[in-house]
């Protein structure tokens, strides 16, 4: 089979955000020092050498760059400084380009400037129309109730047409990973008995991201998830309890508990991510991507325009609670939109999914070698 | 003559101000124009041209760092402005060794002056008549030292050979066999060893250091402070009563600690002079002032130990200097994963070296190190004893230290070769031994080399192309994790012991040295040599030489190649009674007077 090798592919991950590729002499240092590396995934060092040697076809099958945590341990060891820890993520942020087939995600990680418009578009587009319906439909100076500007029984429908459109589009973009990653993989049959006897991974790790916590580094592993459930927690209350979030003006406690736990551990949560990111103490949050930071501000505005418009509203102001609302949704809009099936979010699928896939090949390898044993292998090894 | 002066830098970060050179230049005479370009400056030679028509230029001086990429620019120029387009004078500033600081602009001056006069500007320094003494001054007892001694003494010039330690020999004399020829380290450098202890021409001192040194080539003085060996060199007939009965026992820093020698004792039984010495801060007679102890005095037959000798400061006038300092080894325990010092099995190359050598503490066995009391402080030490147990499975892991960037970005151009010499010994010591080799890259450069490592390879050494990244321990058993990136795998393999070929890094006090001397090192701590292709036993201090690793990583053929060629560049400064002039001390002035006679002699020969 002929190998089609793009020569370019190193300049191509800079717009990535890969650094210093070309500095790698391939002593394996970094393989050697990460935990998740093994005798079948074997990185970073092979994923920069597909890098080096332009080999695309290769590293689009490759599920490796999703098994890296980046704790950065690479980068620290690394005697070149060739940041093969910086290199995975852009792979990641490469791979999410190549697995969506719209294009844009591929526009937004090579132009900040193109995502940030689409962002301010689609949010002005969001609160255009969500004030013609307002005042179409209800009334600005209230924000509960049967006369509510924006009556918690429409977003509810909203909420969930829009869930729909993203799940659709994020189901795609799996459905082609898997196809690149296994699917298309002639040689290796895999049962689909092996798919569904690893099935249970797939909620485990998007859990518990346990492979996380087997970083040398814990922290980066424990605010993640805090921040990952918090995120979860209040998706479960808007989705589900809209209705009572935007009752009032007395607490329902069961819902508003949940709530304000969910929004302090997104504050914190988006505090510690920026604070690293400005400081730059750590090797992973070195190297910030455009997109790393419209994600994360993005989010620091969702969260706070959601706690303001609450407060607001518990203060009886509903006029201005209405204001903060749509300024809430103009900004939720985008962030879910844009964020989730073409940007940085995406991964909160890809994941999960890479660590369910890897599994069920390794499976499906150590029963090929079990039924057939292996071939010698081609490159002999140097004795 | 009409010549033109440009400066500019094609490189950045040059420390030179080029405007106060550039009003320099403009009271040399014949020079008739000067224009600063600046750093990077962007070259159009139609324009350039037009001002060398202007300005009715036939020479050309281009000044700055690396300026011979501005060449060809200006060649084209002063083509079509008809001139003779080879007129084109490179005055490098860089490249002619000038650093920073106020002597730097008057060496930058000084080039360019040279220029002006097209003369290069190393000819301006060339050998001026000297009286030259005729005896050298070697520092640093090693086989570069001892060759370099030896091969003057030979010829029949006096050496003063001065040596830190007590023995002449160096890191050779610890070295089990030499690669790729598998001889006996000790066959060779022996004999050399007992030829400097003989020679009427050296006068060997050792236990002592250069303290201060004084004069100008050709007649240098140095302080030598020599440390009392505190038994009579003349007298000692080597017969290891006092050792025995001596009471303090502490490690050895000839075997590297793998064990045990006394307060008296003599580094090795071949060693260069033969005479046993005691160690002022272990012995209880020089600790407690002559208070206590004293046993060595009462056995000794030939009442040649004077405990209460006093160190003495010798003064020595030599017409050149041969520095031979040689190396030290990187330390380990800053590799942290790799757990020198931690686990106890965790060799450095040298403590292998002693440990496999015949003469070594396990008398040539390769033992795993075992705990041993040491009885006078209570504390038990980790030591190689010749009963110990034989590792099954051994660990060479190369480049520790060296081609990192963190550590050494230069390789140490030994490791690779040592390390296939170790597994060989491990081969041929233990043949039901495992031995992997985890290496970067091969580096097998020299004559010979690459067919010894595909001996190695064929012995049934595992060689494995990747670094390993760590050595850990669990339940007894040491595991190093690394990847074959050949197969693109991480392996991991048990293992009982673990060599690490360490780098070399300047011996300690190279840096005192070459400030007493004035001398300029490499970004790596090494000496300088004057010119890294054409004169590489030279420096920047007529008659000053450099001679083995002190240079710079090298194998023991270049190092005594190296060695024997400073002994050739010393006597001829000697036979021919002239020496290279000190170029540091030259004045702007007289540099300028002798570019201009130097042009008059030049432009007459052609």
């Amino acid at each position: 089979m002929p190998t089609r090798v793009n020569p370019k592919l190193v300049t191509e991950l800079e717009r990535y955000g890969a650094e210093d590729v070309q500095k790698c002499y391939h002593c394996g240092n970094c393989s050697a020092v990460c935990v998740h590396s093994d005798a079948l995934y074997s990185f970073p060092r092979k994923s920069m050498r597909l890098l080096q040697m332009g080999l695309e076809r290769r590293i689009l099958t490759s599920l490796d760059p999703w098994l890296c945590y980046y704790c950065g341990q690479c980068s620290t060891q690394c005697p070149r400084g060739a940041e093969p820890g910086a290199t995975m993520m852009s792979l990641r942020r490469w791979l999410t380009g190549r697995y969506d087939f719209t294009g844009i995600s591929r526009l937004f990680y090579r132009s900040w400037k193109a995502e940030l418009l689409a962002i301010v578009l689609l949010g002005l587009a969001t609160a255009a129309g969500f004030l013609a319906w307002g005042f179409a439909h209800g009334d600005f100076a209230a924000y509960d109730g049967p006369n509510a500007f924006l009556s918690s029984s429409d977003i509810h429908i909203f909420d969930w047409a829009m869930a729909a459109v993203l799940t659709a589009l994020l189901l795609i973009n799996t459905i082609r990973m898997w196809w690149f990653t296994l699917g298309s993989d002639k040689q290796l049959r895999v049962p689909l008995r092996t798919y569904l006897r690893k099935l249970l991974l797939l909620p485990t790790h998007f859990f518990s991201q346990r492979r996380y916590a087997l970083c040398e580094k814990k922290r980066p592993w424990v605010i993640h998830l805090a921040l990952m459930l918090s995120y979860m927690t209040m998706m479960v209350l808007v989705m589900g309890f809209v209705r009572l979030l935007q009752s009032g003006p007395e607490i329902e406690w069961a819902v508003h508990g949940f709530g304000y736990a969910a929004s302090f551990g997104l504050l914190v949560g988006i505090a510690w991510f920026v604070r690293a990111r400005i400081k730059q103490a750590e090797p992973h949050v070195q190297h910030s991507h455009e997109s790393d930071w419209i994600f994360l501000v993005l989010l620091l505005l969702v969260t706070a325009t959601g706690v303001t418009q609450h407060i607001l509203h518990r203060a009886g102001e509903p006029l201005a609670a209405n204001v903060t609302y749509v300024v809430h949704l103009s900004l939720v809009v985008p962030m879910l939109v844009l964020e989730v099936p073409f940007s940085k979010w995406s991964h909160m699928a890809y994941r999960p999914l890479a660590m369910y896939l890897s599994e069920v090949r390794r499976e499906a390898i150590a029963r090929r070698e079990a039924a057939a044993p292996a071939k010698a292998n081609l490159v002999p090894r140097a004795a | 003559m009409r010549v033109g002066v440009f400066l500019g830098n094609s490189l950045d970060g040059s420390g030179i101000d080029l405007d106060s050179v550039a009003k320099y230049a403009q009271n040399l005479p014949s020079v008739e124009y000067v224009r600063v370009l600046g750093t990077k400056p962007k070259l159009d030679p139609t324009t350039l041209a037009w001002e060398i028509r202007q300005q009715r230029l036939d020479r050309i001086v281009l000044a700055g760092d690396s300026p011979g990429r501005f060449k060809p620019a200006f060649s084209r120029a002063l083509a079509s402005a008809g001139s003779n387009p080879d007129e084109v004078q490179l005055a490098s500033f860089r490249e002619h060794g000038v650093g920073t600081g106020r002597e730097a602009l008057e060496r930058a001056k000084a080039i360019v002056a040279c220029g002006v006069h097209a003369v290069p500007f190393t000819l301006v320094a060339e050998p001026q008549s000297a009286a030259v003494n005729q005896a050298t001054l070697v520092i640093g007892a090693g086989i570069a030292g001892i060759q370099a001694a030896l091969e003057i003494a030979d010829a029949g010039k006096k050496v003063y050979l001065v040596e830190r330690s007590a023995t002449i020999g160096g890191h050779m004399a610890m070295f089990d066999k030499t690669f790729p020829t598998l001889d006996c380290s000790a066959c060779i450098l022996t004999p050399k060893m007992v030829a400097v202890g003989d020679h009427d021409m050296i006068e060997l001192l050792t236990l002592s250091e250069v303290t201060e040194i004084s004069g100008a080539p050709g007649a240098f003085r140095a302080k030598v402070l020599k440390h009392a060996r505190r038994v009579e060199i003349d007298n000692c007939i080597a017969c290891n009563l006092c050792t025995e009965i001596c009471p303090i026992s502490t490690l050895s820093e000839f075997d590297s600690n793998l064990t045990h020698r006394k307060a008296i004792y003599i580094p090795f039984p071949q060693a260069v002079p033969n005479v046993y010495v005691v160690d002022p801060d272990t012995c209880t007679w020089t600790l407690t002032d002559g208070k206590k102890c004293g046993a060595c005095l009462k056995k000794c037959p030939k009442d040649c130990i004077k405990l209460d000798e006093k160190d003495e400061v010798v003064e020595l006038e030599v017409g050149n200097i041969v520095l031979a300092t040689g190396y030290e080894l990187f330390d380990a325990k800053k590799v942290e994963g790799y757990g020198y010092g931690k686990h106890h099995n965790v060799l450095t190359s040298l403590e292998f070296e002693r440990m496999t050598n015949a003469a070594g503490p396990t008398g040539g066995k390769i033992v795993l190190k075992t705990p041993k009391l040491n009885k006078r402080t209570k504390v038990e030490e980790w030591v190689a004893q010749p009963n110990g147990p034989a590792p099954r499975s051994v660990a060479i892991i190369h480049c520790v230290g060296s081609r990192d960037a963190k550590y050494n970005p230069y390789c140490s151009r030994v490791c690779c070769m040592y390390s296939l010499k170790f597994a060989h010994l491990v081969r041929e010591k233990l043949p039901e031994a495992t031995c992997h080799e985890f290496y970067i890259d091969m580096r097998a450069f020299g004559k010979g080399y690459e067919e010894f490592m595909e001996r190695i390879k064929a012995e049934g050494t595992r060689v494995v192309r990747g670094r390993t990244a760590s050595v850990c321990e669990a339940n007894g058993q040491m595991v190093v994790r690394g990847e074959d990136i050949l197969q693109d795998k991480v392996v991991e393999f048990p293992v009982d012991m673990v060599i690490l070929a360490v780098g070399v890094i300047p011996a300690p006090g190279t840096q005192e040295l070459a400030a007493k001397l004035g001398l300029p090192r490499d970004p790596d701590g090494w000496f300088a040599e004057l010119n890294y292709n054409g004169e590489p036993t030279q420096t920047q201090r007529g008659g000053i030489f450099v001679a083995g690793m002190c240079q710079g990583p090298k194998d023991i053929p270049d190092t005594v190649a190296q060695a024997s060629a400073v002994a050739a560049g010393v006597l001829r400064s000697i036979s021919s009674g002239h020496n290279a002039e000190d170029l540091s001390k030259l004045g702007l002035s007289e540099i300028e007077a002798r570019a201009n006679k130097l042009e008059a002699t030049l432009s007459f020969a052609e």
